[in-house]
């Protein structure tokens, strides 16, 4: 394995660990929302939530680039300023969350639903306020359910590529992932650099389906109680 | 029970089939709020709670204001002081007995009680002792509910609300868990709601009695004249005449146990299959009216094991059937017993006249 390919899966590592980390908190907390209320345009959140999950990944990128041009929606002209994204590291992880993120909201908001609600009514009416209630007890009821949803979005994070070379590039050592460092060795022809990667890949990818499938399904056990 | 712990609710709550509209003032200790499913008990107990947003109208505790609609007052679950025992116990998964009992004692704490002899005292009387470090998964249906029920009393509530607590034990659990729930009603001066269906339950452990029908109060007062008024005026309640006295385990006597009735213990005797040590300290015996039969003759050569002389009080007429009320020679208690129109035609019943009450000991039950 030759350095840049070391370099490529750090940094794919790294980057997928920002991205997760970054949409963890804010997209829980949309699943909860879906999960237990109902308001208008619910619908409509929902479905704008999961499009990047159905929409071409270049599509999402090329939306993306158009928002961050220096005449786009986040660009220089209308900010002022130059957010600084297109072809660096930030554009990855940028890349990363907004593709992760259908995934954890949607695995979330299936962990919340699985929490009988009445359970939060009970802690109520043993002294907690909403809030302590959800970090005490709806929280941890739905805690194995979260971390699928972590450990799914962080795989989607590892795996991402359109979105990635679109607006960020292809750039070995600052923007160059796992899955672009795997294009780039198939394209020059490096079948043993590429068969390498693509079992780094396997092999994480596969540990992470299993590890969320094992935690729903405990989750689902757990929750049958009567 | 005094004025601070009077109860005073106007609500108005849209269901499902109806609204649920109450008004009424409840002052006794245990009140039951009564029932056919579906007639809005829960809802009712939940809007109590605070658990119903939905519910307009007012709700007081003694002095303490908890919703006022029309001037936009709601005071939500957890600041109302309330434990609240859920049919499905609604225990947490996630701790063990001892952890669920201790959830809320940062309230109870907060006001100043002393939380530590409140759980011992409530350990004690609900015999927790041996479940506090087993795991909730490892519970029976009748050791949650006293979990359940510890839980609530832990918090120090000021109103204890319970929705039929025993709903989804079977019969002999349900008359196992009853006396814990005498004995909580005894070492707790709160005003108590119980939602029930089961007129045994009923009688054995209220003050006052709502029955509710389809969101309304069709009836309210002293339980067992109150299930009668209820009989009488719905169709639906006509099988729910059940007699409940007051009794005291007397002697285990081979197969058989005696006890004796009356509120001093001192009436007749009455012979039962023979119950366990613990079925034994019940001081309630229930028999269902239409398991009484009416002998205006003392009758010979029967199986019955209990054949008890008594006099005729009133007739009166339940749904369609008709209720014969007697006092049992010896005791104050009067027994109700459903006849048919044609035996009380041919026996001739009415009041004073003398008849004997006969009764199979297999259909007996402490509680």
């Amino acid at each position: 394995m030759n350095e840049a390919s070391l370099t490529a899966l750090l940094l794919t590592l790294q980057y997928a660990s920002l991205a997760t980390a970054i949409v963890f908190v804010p997209g829980m907390l949309i699943a909860y929302v879906l999960a237990r209320f109902s308001f208008p345009g619910k619908v409509f959140v929902s479905a704008l939530t999961s499009l990047p999950l159905v929409l071409p990944p270049t599509a999402v990128g090329y939306l993306l680039l158009q928002m961050l041009a220096t005449d786009g929606m986040l660009g220089r002209e209308i900010l002022g300023f130059d957010l600084d994204i297109l072809l660096t590291g930030k554009a990855v992880i940028l890349a990363c969350a907004v593709m992760s993120a259908p995934l954890i909201v949607r695995t979330a908001r299936i962990a919340f639903e699985g929490v009988n609600a009445r359970y939060e009514a009970m802690a109520r009416t043993l002294g907690y306020g909403p809030v302590e209630t959800f970090l005490r007890f709806t929280f941890p009821l739905a805690a194995r359910g979260l971390l699928a949803a972590m450990i799914l979005g962080f795989t989607r994070a590892m795996g991402e590529f359109g979105v990635t070379v679109t607006i960020a590039g292809n750039i070995p050592g600052v923007t160059q992932t796992l899955a672009s460092a795997i294009f780039s060795a198939q394209q020059v022809g490096n079948d043993h650099e590429a068969n390498f990667l693509v079992l780094v890949a396997l092999a994480t990818g596969f540990c992470a389906i299993l590890a969320a499938e094992f935690l729903s399904m405990r989750g689902a056990r757990s929750r049958k109680s009567p | 029970m005094s004025n601070g712990h009077e109860i005073q609710a106007q609500l108005n709550l849209p269901l499902d089939r109806f609204t649920l509209s109450v008004d009424f003032k409840l002052h006794r200790h245990v009140t039951a709020i009564f029932g056919v499913s579906g007639s809005g008990k829960t809802s009712l107990l939940e809007a109590v709670a605070g658990l119903r947003r939905d519910a307009q109208g007012v709700l007081r505790l003694g002095d303490q204001l908890w919703q006022d609609s029309s001037r936009g007052i709601f005071v939500p679950p957890e600041c109302r002081n309330i434990g609240y025992v859920p049919q499905d116990d609604l225990l947490f998964p996630h701790r063990n007995v001892r952890a669920n009992l201790q959830l809320g004692q940062r309230r109870a704490r907060r006001q100043g009680q002393d939380v530590e002899a409140l759980q011992q005292e409530v350990i004690t009387l609900l015999e927790l002792d041996a479940l506090l470090e087993r795991r909730i998964d490892t519970l029976s249906g009748g050791e949650r509910q006293r979990v359940a029920l510890g839980r609530a009393l832990c918090s120090g509530p000021r109103l204890l609300l319970m929705d039929e607590p025993m709903a989804f034990l079977d019969l002999g659990m349900r008359r196992r868990l009853l006396p814990f729930l005498r004995t909580i009603r005894e070492a707790f001066d709160i005003p108590m709601l119980l939602v029930s269906h089961d007129p045994i339950e009923v009688q054995a452990l209220c003050d006052d009695l709502v029955v509710l029908r389809d969101g309304r109060v069709i009836a309210q007062g002293e339980p067992r004249i109150t299930l009668m008024q209820a009989s009488r005026d719905a169709a639906e309640l006509a099988h729910l005449v059940e007699n409940v006295v007051p009794c005291r385990f007397d002697r285990h006597e081979g197969e058989a146990s005696l006890v004796r009735i009356g509120h001093a213990g001192d009436g007749p005797l009455l012979t039962l299959p023979r119950v366990s040590e613990a079925a034994a300290r019940s001081q309630m015996i229930a028999v269902r009216s239409q398991d009484i039969i009416l002998s205006i003759t003392r009758p010979k050569g029967l199986s019955a094991r209990n054949i008890l002389p008594g006099m005729v009080r009133r007739v009166a007429a339940a749904g369609k059937k008709h209720l014969v009320f007697c006092t049992v020679n010896g005791s104050e208690v009067e027994l109700a017993v459903e006849v048919t129109v044609t035996s009380l035609r041919e026996l001739d019943l009415k009041p004073e006249t003398p008849v004997f009450l006969i009764i199979k000991a297999t259909t007996l039950e402490l509680c």
